[in-house]
């Protein structure tokens, strides 16, 4: 199997992109916190001399400048602005989300983006929120493999253990490991879905298993161009949340119709993760390609969510 | 279309081995004992079909394996209990073969147990 990288999951900008990993969430939880010290000393400078701004529509666009990039702001801001007391609110679209969130992210305390060396240290004027410790949990995997060889579904599904074929009603074979526990769509063209699985590395570890037992029976399997699809991951803020407060605010990335399903459905824009808000407080996130995407989504939504807070 | 699965049950197989003694006694000729075969498939799937009422249910602890292919499924359970309101049957391993009782002709399943 693969060799675990030791590198951790949770994007540290200075570091890079991440590699896949398993069971480093004190790791992660520690550099979140790294992170949100970083992002104090910016936060201080602008608290001290920032005054109270129009909430409105800035917290929509808060959370999606609140992802720079790397080492500068995505917008092309310099860090010359955060310095400036009152820049000009900037609203306009022109300015794209980088503007009004650098003004905003701050009020809130949300994850910004990365240490910029503009300021040096100040003292805190007020607490900003903490990141709780809250972390995601990642609940499914999907991910495709290509054997690449041409099966004989029939053969497959007669020979093999618990599996299932009915080519009258879908055209692949539905096969289940038990560990790690998950189900595969084997097609007869030798492309394979897998899902189910916990974590990246279960989700390669059972797609192998899968190919092994394709191998055994005979067919000359291979394992090409694995690529993880999708990641759903869940947590719990423990508040309850006012949807409809949220659907008003964030209008443009909220959709929330009670009669047709009891979540707000919030489709964040960077990074791309859709999440499904509840009353209850409970969260769902999907359609991450990497385990980071879930987390940063996370940051993100985290400070609106307690802006929303139900009192 | 009959299902020939009731062929491999005590009473089918018993019917096979009686009708080879007497094609091996030449009393009857290999032509006329399939036709009886034949016969005991549709007389014994309209019989289970129709005739019979009785309900039994069962209980496993660990499904081994399953298989769903050609519209057959064939599952493989350990540690089954089956009860009826007054019997108890317990049985180590069982293998369930089921054939559609809803196709074009009269389905049934099969099982067998040690």
């Amino acid at each position: 199997m693969d060799q675990l990288l030791p590198s951790p999951g949770f994007s540290i900008p200075s570091i890079g992109t991440p590699l896949p990993h398993s069971g480093e969430e004190e790791m992660i939880l520690l550099s979140a916190q790294q992170k949100q010290q970083q992002q104090s000393t910016q936060e201080q400078q602008q608290q001290s001399s920032q005054q109270q701004q129009p909430q409105g529509s800035q917290m929509g666009q808060q959370q999606q400048g609140s992802q720079m990039g790397q080492q500068q702001f995505s917008s092309g801001l310099t860090p010359h602005t955060l310095l400036q007391p009152h820049t000009p609110n900037l609203m306009s679209p022109a300015m794209g989300t980088g503007g009004s969130q650098v003004g905003v992210g701050s009020m809130f305390g949300s994850a910004l983006g990365p240490s910029t060396p503009a300021g040096g240290p100040m003292t805190p004027m007020t607490p900003h929120s903490n990141d709780p410790g809250i972390v995601p949990q990642l609940q499914n995997i999907v991910s495709t493999v290509n054997l690449n060889c041409k099966l004989d579904l029939k053969k497959i599904a007669l020979h093999a253990r618990n599996a299932e074929y009915n080519p009258k009603r879908f055209a692949a074979v539905i096969m289940r490991i038990r560990e790690p526990r998950t189900t595969a769509l084997i097609f007869s063209s030798g492309k394979m879905v897998c899902t189910g699985a916990k974590s990246e590395d279960d989700s390669r570890l059972a797609a192998r298993k899968y190919a092994r037992i394709v191998q055994k029976l005979g067919f000359p399997a291979k394992f090409m161009e694995f690529k993880i699809q999708n990641m759903v991951g869940s947590c719990d803020v423990k508040f309850p949340i006012r949807l409809e407060g949220l659907v008003l605010t964030h209008s443009q990335f909220s959709s929330y119709e009670p009669e047709l399903f009891p979540g707000l459905i919030y489709r964040m824009v960077k990074p791309r993760i859709v999440l499904l808000i509840f009353v209850s407080g409970k969260v769902v996130l999907t359609g991450a390609k990497v385990r980071n995407q879930i987390y940063e989504a996370f940051d993100n939504i985290y400070p609106i969510l307690k802006s929303f807070k139900k009192q | 279309m009959t299902y020939q699965l009731y062929r491999n049950t005590t009473l089918g197989n018993t019917l096979q081995e009686t009708l080879d003694e007497l094609i091996q006694f030449q009393q009857i000729s290999p032509n006329a004992a399939l036709k009886v075969l034949l016969q005991f498939d549709r007389a014994i799937n309209s019989a289970l079909a129709g005739k019979v009422r009785s309900r039994i249910s069962f209980k496993a602890a660990k499904l081994n394996t399953y298989r769903f292919c050609d519209n057959v499924w064939t599952f493989l359970m350990s540690d089954v209990e089956f009860k009826e309101v007054q019997d108890f049957v317990q049985v180590d391993k069982l293998k369930i073969v089921a054939c559609d009782g809803r196709g074009p002709g009269p389905g049934g399943a099969s099982g067998g147990g040690d």
